[in-house]
C-alpha cells in the first residue's frame, strides 16, 4: 500500500529498478488498450504494426533506405554543428553576436516557403536535402548552445584571468574545452530535430531513397500498416541514437556522471 | 621582535556606487612585515558584516572591478593592480570542473612568469601536492574532492601562478570548528612561504580571521553616511596577538573578540 501511495506522491525517490518496471508495465498497458480500441477500427492494431515491420525488415531495400537516411542524418548532424559552433564559438566576439542573435530567430522561419529558393541555389536533390537540413538544424543548435554559454559562471571567466590567461586562452579553456560535453548534449536534443526533419526534406527529391521516401510512397497508397510500421522503427532508431548519444557523453567526459558535493 | 618595512599594497581613496554607495573613501596600506631570522609574510583580514561590500572590495582589490574612484596599487613599486597580478580563492572554490586536479594545477603554472620545462612542472606539483595533502588526488576531478580539498587546490593553484597576493573570500565560511583550525594551520603555512607571501582574509569570522593576522581592518558603516567605509584598524601585532597558534585560548584575544562583535 505504501508502494503504491509512493508511486503517486511527488518527488518522491523510486529505485531504478522500480522505474524500468514501471515503464515496462505502462508500456503493456498501453499495448493492450491500442490492441483492445484499434481493433477493427481505421488505426492498425500493434500485432499488425509489428507484422509489418518484420516485413519491412526483411525486404531487400529497406537496409538501403536506412542507410540513406542515416548517412543523409549524420552528414547534415555533422556539418551543422561545425558551422553551429563556429557560430557559438564566435557569439563572444562582439561582432559576431548580432550574427548568432539573428540565427536563433530564424526558427521562425518555415523552410516550405524556402524550398525554391534552396532548389535554385544547389545544383542536385542530394545537396538540397542537406541544405534544408543544415538551415532547419543550426538554429535550434544555436539556441541551446548559446543558452549555455550564456549560464556560464562569470567566475569561471575570473578564475581564468587570476590565472593570467589572455581573453583567446579563456574563450579556448571555458567555452570551447569546458562545455565540450554540452555539445554532445545539445547534439542529443537535436539530433531529435534533424531525424524528425529527414522525412521530410527525403519527400522532396526521392532518387536515392530513405525512410521518408518508403513512408510517403506507402501514405500515397493508404498502407496505414506500413505508415505505422515505418513510424515504429523511425521512432525506436531515434530512441537508440538517443541512449547511444548520451552514453558517448559519459564515455568521452567521465566527469560529467559527477555531481559537486557539498563544502566540508 | 619584528618591523614594518615598505608597503606592498596600498588602496587610496576608493569608493564604488551603483545605484547607492557601496564602498566610500577606502584606505589601507599593507607593510611588509619581517622578522629576524625567519619567513614572515602578512596576513591580513577585511572584517565586515554581510551585505557591507566584502565582496566588492574583494573584487577591486584583485583587479576585477574597477572602482568609481581611487586606486589600489601593488608591489614595492606600488604600480595599479590589474587582474592577473592577485591570486583569487572565491568563497565556492572555482575549479575547472572538466580537468583533473593535476592538470588544474598544469594550467596554474602555465600563467606563471617563470617557464619551467614539463619535469619540472611535474616536480613542482607533486612536491606541493605534498605539502597540501592533496597528492593522492591528483587524478581526481573538483567534483570527486570535499569542499575543504577544493579551497587547498583552489589555493595550489593561485600559488603555482607565482601570486604572492592570495585574496580569499569568506574561506571560513561553512567550515566545521576541527576543518576551520586546519585552514587557519594551511594560511599560515601559505603566508610563509615566502617573505613577501601575503594573503588578504575577506571574512565575517571575527574570531578566526583575528587569530592569525597580524593587522585587521573593519570595514562598517558610519552613521549618516552611506556606503562602508575602513572604520577601525587593529594592529595585532602590537598586541602580541600574532603568530601565536593558540590565541584562541588567550583572555584578552577573546575579550578583543567579543568588543569587536560588539562595534560591528
Amino acid at each position: 500500500m505504501k508502494f503504491l501511495e509512493r508511486l503517486f506522491s511527488p518527488f518522491a525517490a523510486l529505485s531504478n529498478r522500480t522505474f524500468t518496471i514501471l515503464i515496462i508495465i505502462d508500456c503493456v498497458i498501453a499495448l493492450v488498450l491500442w490492441q483492445l480500441f484499434a481493433s477493427g477500427g481505421l488505426i492498425p492494431t500493434p500485432e499488425k504494426i509489428a507484422a509489418s515491420v518484420l516485413r519491412i525488415v526483411g525486404t531487400g531495400d529497406f537496409f538501403d533506405n536506412l542507410f540513406a537516411s542515416l548517412t543523409l542524418t549524420l552528414k547534415g548532424m555533422g556539418i551543422s554543428i561545425v558551422i553551429a559552433l563556429a557560430i557559438c564559438y564566435l557569439s563572444v566576439v562582439p561582432i559576431f553576436y548580432p550574427i548568432a542573435k539573428f540565427i536563433i530567430k530564424c526558427r521562425y522561419l518555415t523552410l516550405t516557403g524556402l524550398i525554391f529558393l534552396f532548389t535554385l541555389l544547389t545544383s542536385n536533390g542530394h545537396n538540397l536535402k542537406i541544405s534544408l537540413l543544415i538551415f532547419g538544424i543550426v538554429p535550434f543548435f544555436v539556441t541551446s548552445f548559446l543558452s549555455i554559454i550564456d549560464g556560464i559562471n562569470t567566475q569561471e571567466y575570473e578564475l581564468c584571468k587570476t590565472l593570467r590567461m589572455n581573453n583567446w586562452q579563456t574563450l579556448l579553456e571555458v567555452v570551447v574545452i569546458g562545455r565540450l560535453d554540452q555539445v554532445l548534449e545539445v547534439m542529443r536534443q537535436n539530433f531529435a530535430i534533424a531525424w524528425m526533419m529527414i522525412t521530410m526534406v527525403e519527400g522532396l527529391n526521392m532518387s536515392e531513397g530513405g525512410l521518408g521516401t518508403m513512408l510517403i510512397k506507402s501514405n500515397k497508397y493508404i498502407d496505414l500498416g506500413t505508415v505505422f510500421a515505418i513510424l515504429v522503427i523511425i521512432f525506436s532508431l531515434g530512441v537508440c541514437f538517443d541512449f547511444l548519444l548520451a552514453k558517448l557523453r559519459t564515455w568521452f567526459f567521465p566527469y560529467t556522471k559527477l555531481q559537486v558535493r557539498s563544502n566540508v | 621582535m619584528y618591523k614594518k618595512e615598505e608597503i606592498i599594497l596600498q588602496v587610496k581613496g576608493v569608493n564604488l556606487t551603483y545605484d547607492r554607495p557601496i564602498l566610500r573613501d577606502i584606505n589601507f596600506d599593507i607593510h611588509n612585515v619581517t622578522r629576524p631570522g625567519m619567513v614572515t609574510g602578512q596576513i591580513v583580514s577585511l572584517i565586515g558584516r554581510s551585505g557591507i561590500g566584502k565582496t566588492q572590495l574583494f573584487r577591486i582589490l584583485s583587479g576585477l572591478l574597477t572602482p568609481n574612484s581611487g586606486t589600489v596599487c601593488i608591489d614595492a613599486d606600488l604600480h595599479p593592480v590589474v587582474a592577473g597580478q592577485i591570486g583569487v580563492v572565491p568563497q565556492n572554490y572555482i575549479l575547472f570542473n572538466h580537468r583533473t586536479i593535476l592538470d588544474n594545477f598544469k594550467i596554474g603554472l602555465r600563467g606563471a612568469v617563470e617557464k619551467s620545462t614539463e619535469k619540472q612542472k611535474e616536480e613542482l606539483i607533486h612536491d606541493y601536492a605534498e605539502r597540501f595533502e592533496l597528492k593522492e588526488h591528483l587524478h581526481k576531478y573538483p567534483a570527486q574532492l570535499s569542499g575543504g580539498q577544493r579551497q587547498r587546490v583552489s589555493i595550489l593553484q593561485q600559488i603555482l601562478t607565482g601570486h604572492k597576493f592570495i585574496l580569499m573570500d569568506e574561506p571560513f565560511s561553512g567550515l566545521d570548528p576541527v576543518i576551520k583550525d586546519k585552514v587557519l594551520e594551511l594560511m599560515v603555512s601559505v603566508a610563509s612561504l615566502s617573505e613577501l607571501s601575503t594573503i588578504i582574509i575577506i571574512s565575517h569570522d571575527i574570531e578566526s580571521a583575528l587569530a592569525i593576522s597580524d593587522t585587521a581592518f573593519i570595514l562598517a558603516n558610519q552613521k549618516g553616511k552611506e556606503g562602508s567605509t575602513i572604520t577601525e584598524t587593529i594592529d595585532l601585532m602590537s598586541m602580541g596577538f600574532s603568530w601565536n597558534p593558540d590565541i584562541k585560548q588567550n583572555k584578552n584575544f577573546q575579550e578583543l573578540v567579543s568588543q569587536m562583535k560588539f562595534r560591528m
